[in-house]
């Protein structure tokens, strides 16, 4: 390695010391200057991030009709439209112990202004709901909503009370502020998000749009806004024809259902008239059931009478059935005694008649056998008859068969049956001949006839002895049966008649029962009676009812009719995000840094690079034996000067690099991080290296550094060798001005007198120290001014310029009766102290090409204006009456507009033509635009009297906050306010907003306090070891520890001071400067630093001072007296 | 006449990490008071070290340092403040005035911390400075340069003027002029005088001539008649 290079390292790690406080201090002016810098892109970076993972709309659409469904197809349909989703929305109020307030209650949208769940879930079914992380509500309570009008909540949602089962937030609500609403104190408090479905309406109350490629774009940039304005524009024409659209919608709707009514009338006249015939039908139905009812009760008397007659008759009856009966007993008893005779006289004969019976039958045998001897005799003869005859058949039969020869010969077998044929012939006329048989065959036939004829006449005398005795018998059993029967029947009659006799008692006991019953039968037909008679009244009363009723619904019917007549045709309102609460307030908050970031971060650069080359700058110088030497040794002056200039580059790079890499990431992130108390729900910062600021800090800081050390270089090595390698002639001693005065030089002790000289001696030292702490004074200066002109504002517009507690705007269209009503309201209210009306008007003030909104103002009662506004110049504090000659215009405004007293500007009229207004005088103003005038102005600029549309109150000077917005919401609660605005809403909102800013100006101010310690610290040191041998030489010379550090102290707290002063104008000129750029338009800062601002910086300047020389202090102690021997180097 | 100014067995060890080097390994000598002493040796030998524990502006490591009765040895930081704003004169080698403040205000710087001054106008006449007093030291030369320092040495009045190499940066003649002074003052005055140098061809001009080599006196000669400085050549 070169010995050169070997010198440039070792002197890197010698002087590292150096090295790494040029590299620090560099790096620390780096990161300040691209860190604030960048954190305005970063800050719109980390919103966009936040609203674009939210989903947060671009474009919101609202019409007085509602929104249906078709309209937010169409507006999806539109060409710079990426998505359109219908939402619900509505505000009520809800109470908690002892307070009332109101929330907005809106519909999930889905894949749009997406919510972030904190705690709990989403809200799934009617019912339930999500509440705002900013209210108090916890998952599980309920919360019951009312109306804040006459609508019941139950026409808008379908649930009144809602469950919280989750809390969370929307991209909606970036902030603390939630809006604005027309019920309750006027202001939200807070949001509830419910599913679709929980909500009653039919169309949708908002429609949220995302723009097709506006997510690629940053919010708040200029691109963002025309793509958004372009997409406006369309959906704004569209719009307009939804508009005629939806209320031929809505007519024709409102046609049908008037149809339907009227239908329904008609079947209501039907039906009404139906129901009254068919109860007239059933009255005179009920009539004739009671005429029949009375006739059958006539009946039942008249049955019952002659049921009695019956009775009496079958009681006669009954009397002569017992006489029957007694009469039929004695015919019986004598039956029984003839029946004995007769049986008597029966026995008797009997035996007699059987004798004779018996001899018959016994000669009826005999008879008998005689027949059958003389029968089978018969037979016998026959049997032998007809033997032979069948002997001679056979014969013949052969004799025919064959030839004689052959029968009458026995030796054949024909001829031995013939013969044998022959033999039995014989045989058998032989019998016959012998017994005379044929004789007897002619005999027999006769005497067997005469027998049967005998035996016949026996069998029928038996016969009619048989029966006789038979039928005698039978007479008397018949008689028997007959008298058993007889008996019988007499004994089965008693207990008729007991029977009878009981059913006559029975009946007589039903008589009576009857009776009753037609008896009640009767009081029931009285009772029926009357009921007819309520029942006609009540017809009557139907009748009449009905005809009311009937009317009444052709008078709603009518009434419809005119309201269709009367629907408007829907006008859309089509707004960017700037609608949502507080989201161009980030905006402007990011603009602010801009303008911050614009002048802080230049002087941090400045001081810090001057630092740095007053580094450098003694670094040369003290080496500058060595360049003699170097050059000496014949080293060219580049060869030498290339070793200060790398190591400063080295050094600045390195601290360039280390600054922006932490400058850009940690700064921003403090800044943002502060922001997010404000905007807490942006979880995420985002904070990319932007190159363009680094490269541009790190260039500034390489060419400071670089030049410095090139110049010094340049300046030494001018020199000869010689020169250089000699110690440098001492830096003379030289009389400063105010020796020349010596009433005061004679009075300082040589200590003063030499710190005196030494800050004129060391001139470089002087100017930097003076600059550095004057910068570092300055910053502090602008931090606290910058508070306390924010600050101012709030306080200064509404103490001392604005000075009503509240405006109520009234409704539109108010009747003439209605306004005097509500005069005699509020002038008969305890609350107010007094009021006045106004009209205020959001106009478009024009000069030239310039043009602004401004609030036009007419003060009805120009007497009592000094109550309510005080109108003068800022600086002159001069007061300014309103006059009918000219109008008197907001500071600002005339700023803007760049109109001063005497101008004439125009108010820009889109449906009118423009008109002129003379200036007469601006007045100081701090929030807001106005254009102030009188009634009498205003007719002659605008043609026509102003129609007080607000009006302006102050509240009893003894109440609270709490008692103004009490007194308000009863001033709400009539029909005639809209709303109440109160002027410490706006002056907390505003502080709100500027809180934020106030924790970025902290940051500031410590940064600033941190640059002034670094600077005080490098130049004591500096200062110190620059006169080391000087200070040795002291404590040689016996000077106590305290002694030598008064001695170099009382040059810093000089420094100090002087730098204080040059920090003060400095800071002045500056803030000034800064105010003037940081400032939003809607709004003009204060220009003032309070007292207790310089003081503040002042002591931080003085207390670090005082640190670094106590930290001094024990370096001066450590000096060694020896290096008073020491030769100069 | 005592011994006003007595070093018994001064060492002084610097540690310097683990080796222990010893500046002064047990010096010993005295000296008178009024007497113009003259401490010589080569670079290193130790009379920087004797003449910062003399001066106070060290301590020694041990030993007994008595300065006009008292033991310095044992004084504390402060003590050695007070002794080297009361009785102790110092004239450098490179003069050390406070290049801001006039010659005689650089006196008046000494004074203005004394118990007991001298007038800074008067001891400025003596070192032959009358004409001068308004001039910054950048106005001057080298010899003047020193004279004022010595004037400022002389006007604190102190018990004992010492002076580190007083011609170290000087010319020949200038340098000569300046040990004159020394001595004048020394016989004029009654000073006591120890001057360091590694100039032995001035010791003839003292009362005293304390040789050190190695950190200890190698010897010590007392001159019974000191030469004038005008007759030294070197």
């Amino acid at each position: 390695m070169r010995a050169t290079r070997k010198d440039f390292f070792r002197e890197i790690k010698k002087s590292s010391g150096r090295f790494f406080s040029i590299l620090f201090i560099v790096a620390l002016g780096v990161a300040f200057f691209s860190g604030i810098r960048v954190s305005e892109p970063d800050m719109r970076i980390t919103g966009d991030s936040y609203f674009d993972e939210a989903n947060l709309m671009d474009v919101k659409a609202v019409s007085t009709l509602g929104i249906t469904e078709d309209d937010v197809r169409a507006f999806e349909e539109l060409e710079l439209i990426e998505k359109a989703e219908g939402v619900y929305s509505a505000d009520f109020l809800t109470e908690t112990e002892d307070t009332q307030f109101a929330l907005h209650v809106m519909s999930l949208s889905e894949g749009m202004n997406d919510i972030a769940v904190t705690e709990g879930r989403l809200p799934i079914k009617s019912g339930e709901c999500l509440a705002d992380d900013e209210t108090n509500y916890q998952v599980g309570d309920k919360i019951l909503l009312k109306p804040g009008g006459d609508t019941p909540v139950k026409d808008t949602l379908k649930e009144e009370e809602l469950t919280v089962v989750g809390t969370g937030s929307t991209p909606c609500y970036i902030s603390f502020n939630r809006g604005g609403t027309t019920i309750g104190t006027g202001s939200l408090e807070g949001f509830l998000v419910v599913p679709e479905d929980a909500f009653e309406l039919e169309v949708y109350t908002e429609c949220y749009m995302l723009v097709e490629g506006a997510r690629e774009l940053t919010a708040y940039t200029q691109e963002y806004e025309d793509l958004i304005d372009e997409a406006m524009e369309q959906v704004k024409e569209l719009s307009g024809e939804r508009g005629v659209l939806r209320r031929r919608e809505l007519v024709d709707e409102a046609t049908k259902e008037l149809d339907k009514a009227r239908m329904d009338l008609e079947e209501g006249r039907e039906k009404a008239n139906k129901e009254l015939f068919d109860a007239a039908v059933e009255i005179s139905d009920a009539e004739n059931q009671l005429a029949d009812a009375r006739e059958q009760l006539r009946d039942g008397w008249s049955q019952i009478s002659s049921a009695k007659a019956t009775l009496a008759s079958k009681q006669t009856e009954l009397e002569n059935a017992k006489a029957e009966y007694e009469a039929g007993l004695a015919k019986l008893n004598e039956g029984k005694a003839e029946y004995e005779s007769g049986r008597q006289a029966f026995e008797e004969k009997k035996p007699e008649a059987e004798l004779q019976i018996k001899t018959g039958e016994e000669g009826l045998v005999q008879l008998e056998a005689g027949i059958r001897q003389a029968q089978e005799g018969y037979e016998q003869i026959k049997a032998v008859f007809a033997m032979r005859d069948a002997c001679e058949g056979q014969m013949r039969e052969i004799e025919n068969a064959y030839p004689e020869s052959e029968y009458k010969n026995p030796l054949t077998a024909v001829g031995g049956q013939y013969a044998m044929l022959l033999e039995q012939a014989k045989q058998i006329r032989e019998q016959i001949t012998g017994q005379n048989l044929e004789a007897q065959w002619e005999l027999l036939p006769a005497q067997i006839a005469g027998l049967k004829v005998q035996y016949d006449e026996t069998a029928a005398l038996v016969e009619e002895g048989k029966n006789g005795l038979a039928a005698a018998e039978e007479e008397l059993e018949k008689a028997k049966a007959e008298l058993a029967a007889g008996e019988e029947q007499l004994s089965a009659v008693p207990e008729q008649l007991v029977a009878g006799q009981r059913q006559i008692n029975a009946g007589w006991a039903e008589l009576s029962n009857q009776e009753a019953k037609l008896r009640s039968g009767e009081s029931e037909v009285i009772e029926n009676e009357a009921k007819i008679a309520d029942a006609k009244e009540e017809l009557e009363e139907g009748r009449t009812k009905a005809a009311e009723e009937l009317a009444e619904g052709a008078q709603k019917i009518a009434d419809a009719e005119a309201e269709i007549e009367d629907i408007p045709t829907a006008t859309w309102y089509i707004y960017d995000r700037s609608t949502l609460p507080e989201y161009t307030g980030y905006g402007e908050n990011a603009d602010r840094m801009r303008a911050i970031g614009q002048v802080f971060p230049v002087l941090f650069f400045l001081v810090a690079a001057l630092i740095s080359l007053t580094s450098m700058t003694r670094m040369v110088e003290e080496q500058r034996v060595q360049i003699g030497t170097m050059k000496a040794l014949g080293y060219s002056k580049g060869a030498i000067a290339s070793k200060y200039l790398g190591y400063a580059l080295i050094a600045t790079i390195a601290g360039s690099i280390l600054g922006v890499l932490v400058g850009e990431k940690i700064l921003p992130y403090i800044i943002i991080y502060a922001y997010g108390i404000m905007y807490h729900h942006m979880s995420e910062i985002l904070v990319p290296y932007v190159a363009s600021y680094g490269v541009a800090a790190s260039a500034a800081a390489v060419a400071c550094t670089m030049a410095a050390t090139l110049f010094s270089c340049y300046r030494e090595l001018g020199s000869q060798a010689a020169v250089l390698m000699r110690p440098p002639a001492p830096k003379a001693g030289k009389r400063v001005l105010l020796e020349r005065v010596p009433f005061i030089w004679k009075r300082l002790n040589f200590s003063w007198k030499s710190s005196v000289r030494n800050l004129m001696r060391y001139k470089k030292r002087f100017f930097m120290t003076i600059f550095g702490i004057g910068g570092c004074m300055a910053l502090m200066i602008v931090g606290y001014g910058i508070k306390d002109s924010v600050y101012e504002i709030a306080d200064t517009q509404y103490e001392k310029i604005q000075f009503y507690d509240g405006q109520i705007l009234l409704q539109e269209d108010l009747t003439e009766d209605d306004r005097k009503e509500l005069d005699s309201f509020l002038a008969g209210n305890r609350d107010l102290e007094r009021h006045m009306d106004a009209y205020m008007k959001y106009i478009m003030l024009a000069k030239g090409k310039k043009e602004r909104q401004t609030y036009i103002t007419v003060l009805g009662d120009l007497d009592d204006v000094g109550a309510y506004v005080d109108f003068h110049d800022r600086k002159s504090g001069e007061s300014y009456e309103l006059d009918d000659e000219g109008a008197i215009i907001s500071e600002k405004t005339a700023k803007l507009l760049n109109a001063r007293t005497g101008d004439t500007i125009v108010v820009k009229n889109e449906e009118d033509e423009d008109r002129e207004v003379l200036i007469s005088h601006i007045c100081e103003n701090y929030m807001g635009h106005y254009l102030y005038m009188t009634s009498a102005y205003y007719e002659t600029v605008f043609g026509e009297k102003p129609e007080y549309n607000c009006i302006l109150f102050l509240a009893d000077e003894t109440y609270s906050l709490p008692q103004i917005e009490a007194a308000g919401e009863r001033i709400v609660d009539r029909d005639e306010v809209l709303s109440v605005g109160y002027t410490h809403d706006i002056m907390e909102q505003l502080n709100n907003m500027l809180s934020s800013l106030n924790l970025v100006i902290i940051v500031l101010i410590i940064s600033a306090g941190m640059l002034a310690f670094v600077v005080l610290y490098n130049l004591n040191t500096i200062n110190i070891t620059e006169r080391q041998r000087e200070l040795a030489t002291l404590k040689v010379l016996g000077f106590y520890d305290p002694e030598v550090a008064v001695y170099v102290f009382r040059e810093n707290i000089l420094l100090t001071f002087i730098g204080a002063v040059v920090g003060v104008a400095l800071g002045k000129v500056l803030h000034l400067f800064i105010i003037q750029t940081v400032e939003v338009d809607a709004a003009m800062f204060g220009r003032s630093i309070y007292l207790l601002s310089f003081i503040y910086s002042l002591l931080f300047t003085v207390g670090f001072s005082l640190l670094i020389n106590g930290i001094m202090y024990f370096k001066l102690k450590k000096i060694n007296m020896v290096e008073s021997l020491k030769s100069v180097e | 006449m005592d011994n006003f100014v007595k070093l018994e067995d001064v060492t002084k060890i610097y540690r310097m990490g683990e080796v222990e080097i010893a500046a002064a390994a047990g010096i010993n000598f005295e000296i008178k008071k009024g007497e113009f002493a003259v401490v010589v040796g080569p670079s290193g030998a130790g009379k920087t070290t004797v003449l910062n524990i003399l001066g106070g502006m060290d301590t020694a490591t041990d030993g007994i340092v008595e300065v006009d009765g008292e033991d310095i040895a044992d004084y504390s930081a402060r003590q050695l403040t007070a002794y080297r704003r009361d009785d102790i004169g110092f004239v450098f080698q490179f003069y050390n005035l406070i290049p801001n403040l006039t010659a005689l205000e650089n006196v008046e710087l000494a004074l203005q911390i004394c118990k007991n001054p001298r007038d800074a106008e008067e001891v400025l006449e003596e070192v032959g400075l009358g004409g001068r007093l308004a001039n910054f030291p950048a106005q001057l030369s080298g010899g003047e340069q020193q004279r004022v320092s010595i004037a400022r040495a002389l006007a604190k009045n102190p018990k004992l003027l010492l002076c580190d190499e007083p011609t170290g940066a000087l010319d020949y003649n200038t340098g000569k002029a300046i040990l004159k002074l020394l001595q004048d003052t020394c016989r004029n005055k009654g000073m006591t005088v120890i001057l360091i140098t590694h100039n032995l061809a001035i010791a003839p001009m003292a009362d005293r001539v304390i040789q050190i080599k190695n950190g200890r006196v190698s010897k010590i000669t007392v001159n019974e008649k000191p030469v004038p400085v005008e007759t030294i050549e070197w």
